[in-house]
């Protein structure tokens, strides 16, 4: 009697059964989490074909090595754009040229990083590893970020990071649960909704912290007088953001662990997979080296998107929320969509969703507070068409995530509200000035492209 | 067939609604989980003042003393109410008789449910349920009326605001959040329907205020929409009868009579003390730096809430997270749903032009609020973090009003600088 009540109990409140027989199989390895193994899919095999004429040992380990590194992934194609973009540079090519270069090249460098985080996870156990993951996860959009603050380009920094929310919520997981969807016709696609559920609370909370300072600067007018109040309450705001995602972090890592417990893949091939294959200094060396080649590129970005933007007669903020973010979350896009072809929602759920998180409430309350010791005005006050967009993403998220089981319509759905808020984004050209009133006294020349020759 | 009953189960249908068979029902006697919360507070009644009295009616008396005046581990605060009236009386700063009669408006909120929940005995289930309805949050209504005839609006309506979000998010929150770290190993689960549905009436309340607001922006002239309120009004009365369960029975410890008359003097004490409240508020503002907004808001609720607080905390910290959430939501509903209409029906019958127009800011907290709580019970369990985000979004929405100037601020620095 108490069984069946428990079962029932557990039916109701949307806890399957399926999870529960996945826990025979599962390998407890918790330095996997959703976002490598997405990112893992678009790897090669290590097949070292290259090497096995070259008879030195430590010449056959450097090129080994070379090649796991270099070669290791589908998007090495794109390797080649680093170098011309340095070249562009140098020779100073066209400015939309440079641009264009560097998009291309931080595509690849995103994955190779999280394939080093991957790596380095593996010396130094699941927990350090969850939470070099946590932090580290979204380092291209964080270093952006930076670079952003530091040539003073506050509205670059707001729209790329929002960006990457709502390209995480929408686009990604819309595409995810539409392929899902159509190749899973057949069978009932479901995951497990306490994911969901504390992300969607977590995101409700930065909407809240964002919602307060645009509020403020309408209730009050659009007088100066109140800025430093917006400021404050952001700057506050952005501590307790913080505080809610180590809250955060704790829970996944620590005491509600078996929730995020993502499902392993049962294939043999993965077992080779188990160790590392380039070893812990090597790792973190070539993560330096890439974290310096990523600041090379995004601050190439950075100065050259007006350039970019005037000359293909689109507004920053275009390129800001929707094109830096497809560019900087390709690996993990592809990677989520492959998991959802092969039912595995929760995988891509985490990926999208877990991303989401992170960026709202770690990587912007983390520029606020960046830019507040650089001396920098940065709020959370995103405007109104921004913040509105935002807030009409999470709850369509929240909503459509809520019950636990997916069909490829909720995709379409998702798909089809990014595709309007990108078109929203492309006819407007309204001047900056307008937009960034909250910041005190900061001026920056219009995005439209009419203005300059 | 057995898919069939796992798909009503999932739509939230029970099969057979075995969790009665835990708590034995009882609706005889009205006592709402509120009232089972603010008794967690009180001590078993145990008359050893009177053991040495010979006379009988004096023993009574005593022992009647004892069980309304000493009955609760709030009674510490029993010297704040001659205190208040003393420094009107002498004429003490006047922060001071602000700060009396909060504490001793905390005191006399605990002991007005007390004695409802006695007279309840003897009237019987819905007039009980309908004294509860009403008495449940008399403090706030007192609050409010006073504010509504010092022709205070804009501190009846950050009071009343305060009220349901400090029940929504801060009650809740830290109910949650308590619950959720003394059962770390355990899942806390509790009824969603009546969550549901209190999230449900509360979405409404929303929507009442988006109105005149959105009007306002429109172009029109505020319009009150008191006759959607009135119905809704009768539908939160209903409601409230109707989710009753009881868990024990008891005996009244007061007789009829002598709680129905201690009910009148409390209430009256009551609305003394929030005349002074009322009327010292902008001086306890002025002289402490607080915005009057941020006191009305946050400060007020706080206390006039507090018994139903640690109550609250101390359910979610047994895992019996139905009576929690049915004080915090209950309440809240019930503020929304029924003492900001009947607000403004008084204001209507006084003359007093009041609205339903809460300004932009509070409107949208108080939306988020609801929508936030509302995705925070929707799936019938919980755990720490969501206790910790609710606790946070109230934070946030208190710096907010910390820092944001109000027009009832403004108003006040005018007045001050007139000076």
């Amino acid at each position: 009697m108490e069984e069946s009540q428990e079962a029932l109990n557990n039916i109701e409140n949307g806890i399957s059964n399926y999870n529960k027989g996945l826990g025979n199989n599962k390998e407890i390895n918790g330095s996997k989490t959703p976002q490598n193994l997405s990112a893992s899919i678009v790897r090669k095999k290590s097949d070292p074909i290259l090497v096995s004429n070259v008879r030195f040992q430590m010449l056959r380990n450097i090129l080994n090595n070379l090649h796991e590194v270099v070669l290791g992934t589908k998007l090495a194609v794109l390797f080649p754009a680093i170098p011309l973009a340095i070249l562009a540079d140098f020779y100073h090519f066209g400015r939309p040229w440079i641009f264009a270069l560097s998009l291309l090249g931080l595509t690849p460098l995103a994955e190779r990083v999280s394939f080093l985080t991957e790596q380095i996870a593996y010396f130094t156990g699941p927990t350090v590893g969850g939470l070099l993951n946590a932090t580290c996860g979204n380092a291209t959009e964080m270093i952006i970020a930076f670079f952003a603050l530091r040539q003073n380009k506050i509205h670059v920094v707001k729209y790329s990071l929002l960006g990457s929310i709502l390209s995480n919520l929408l686009l990604v997981l819309g595409t995810s649960l539409l392929f899902g969807g159509l190749a899973n016709l057949k069978k009932e696609q479901r995951y497990d909704r306490k994911q969901a559920d504390v992300n969607s609370l977590l995101l409700l909370l930065g909407l809240l912290c964002h919602m307060l300072p645009l509020m403020f600067r309408y209730a009050s007018g659009l007088g100066n007088p109140f800025a430093i109040d917006t400021l404050q309450l952001s700057r506050t705001s952005s501590i307790f953001m913080i505080i809610a995602y180590v809250a955060y972090i704790f829970f996944q890592l620590k005491t509600h662990r078996q929730l995020f417990e993502s499902q392993e893949e049962d294939e043999d091939e993965d077992k080779d997979g188990e160790k590392a294959v380039i070893g812990f200094w090597s790792a973190f060396s070539w993560l330096v080296g890439m974290t310096i080649i990523i600041a090379l590129l995004s601050e190439y970005v950075v100065g050259t998107i007006e350039a970019a933007s005037n000359s293909w007669g689109i507004s920053v903020n275009f390129i800001s929320i929707i094109l830096l973010p497809i560019v900087g979350n390709a690996a993990e896009h592809a990677g989520s969509i492959i998991f959802a072809l092969k039912n595995k929602l929760d995988i891509s759920l985490g990926v999208a969703l877990g991303s989401a998180s992170q960026i709202s409430m770690f990587v912007v309350p983390l520029s606020v507070i960046v830019a507040w010791i650089m001396g920098i005005q940065m709020d959370l006050d995103f405007s109104l068409l921004e913040t509105g967009s935002l807030a009409f993403t999470i709850i369509i998220t929240a909503f459509t995530l809520q019950d636990g089981t997916s069909h490829y319509m909720k995709g379409v759905i998702l798909f089809l509200c990014y595709v309007v808020i990108a078109a929203c984004f492309f006819v407007d050209k309204i001047p900056m000035n307008e937009t960034i009133v909250g910041n005190l006294g900061t001026v920056n020349e219009p995005s439209s492209g009419i203005l300059f020759a | 067939m057995a898919s069939n009953q796992e798909c009503l189960l999932e739509n939230g249908n029970p099969i057979n609604d075995t969790r009665e068979e835990e708590e034995e029902v009882n609706h005889h006697h009205g006592r709402t989980a509120r009232q089972m919360s603010a008794s967690s507070l009180r001590r078993k009644s145990d008359p050893s003042l009177a053991n040495g009295v010979q006379n009988r009616h004096l023993k009574q008396l005593l022992v009647n003393l004892q069980v309304v005046l000493f009955g609760t581990k709030l009674s510490v605060l029993l010297p704040t109410i001659p205190l208040s009236i003393i420094a009107v009386c002498y004429g003490f700063g006047k922060p001071w008789i602000f700060a009396l009669s909060l504490l001793a408006i905390t005191l006399l909120a605990e002991r007005i449910s007390f004695l409802t929940e006695q007279i309840s005995y003897y009237t019987g289930p819905t007039v009980g349920g309908l004294l509860n309805a009403t008495f449940g949050n008399a403090t706030e209504l007192i609050i409010a009326i006073s504010a509504l005839s010092q022709n205070n609006i804009a501190l009846l309506k950050y009071s009343l605001l305060g009220s349901v979000l400090s029940n929504l998010l801060l009650v809740l929150g830290t109910s949650l959040f308590c619950g959720g770290l003394a059962n770390l190993r355990g899942e806390q689960k509790f009824d969603r329907r009546q969550a549901n549905v209190n999230s449900l009436l509360l979405l409404l309340g929303t929507f009442c205020h988006m109105l005149p607001m959105l009007l306002r922006y429109a172009g029109d002239s505020a319009v009150a929409v008191d006759q959607t309120l009135q119905i809704s009004r009768a539908f939160s009365i209903v409601s409230e009868v109707d989710g009753d369960e009881d868990v024990q029975e008891d005996v009244a410890e007061v007789g009829f009579w002598s709680g129905f008359s201690w009910l009148f003097v409390v209430t009256t004490i009551t609305a003394l003390l929030s005349e002074y409240v009322v009327g010292t508020i902008e001086d306890a503002s002025r002289s402490w730096g607080l915005s009057v907004s941020f006191l009305s808001l946050i400060l007020v609720p706080i206390l006039g809430n507090a018994a139903e607080h640690a109550g609250s905390i101390i359910f979610a910290l047994k895992n019996k997270l139905d009576i929690s959430l049915a004080v915090s939501l209950g309440s809240a509903t019930q503020i929304a749903m029924f003492v900001v209409p009947c607000c403004a029906v008084v204001g209507w019958i006084m003359g007093v032009n009041m609205d339903l127009n809460f300004n932009l800011i509070e409107t949208v907290s108080f939306a988020l609020a609801v929508i936030t709580a509302a995705f925070a019970l929707q799936d019938g369990t919980s755990h720490y973090v969501k206790g910790l985000v609710l606790i946070l979004c109230y934070i946030v929405i208190g710096i907010c009003f910390f820092v944001y100037e109000t027009p009832l601020d403004r108003r006040e620095r005018k007045v001050k600088r007139g000076v």
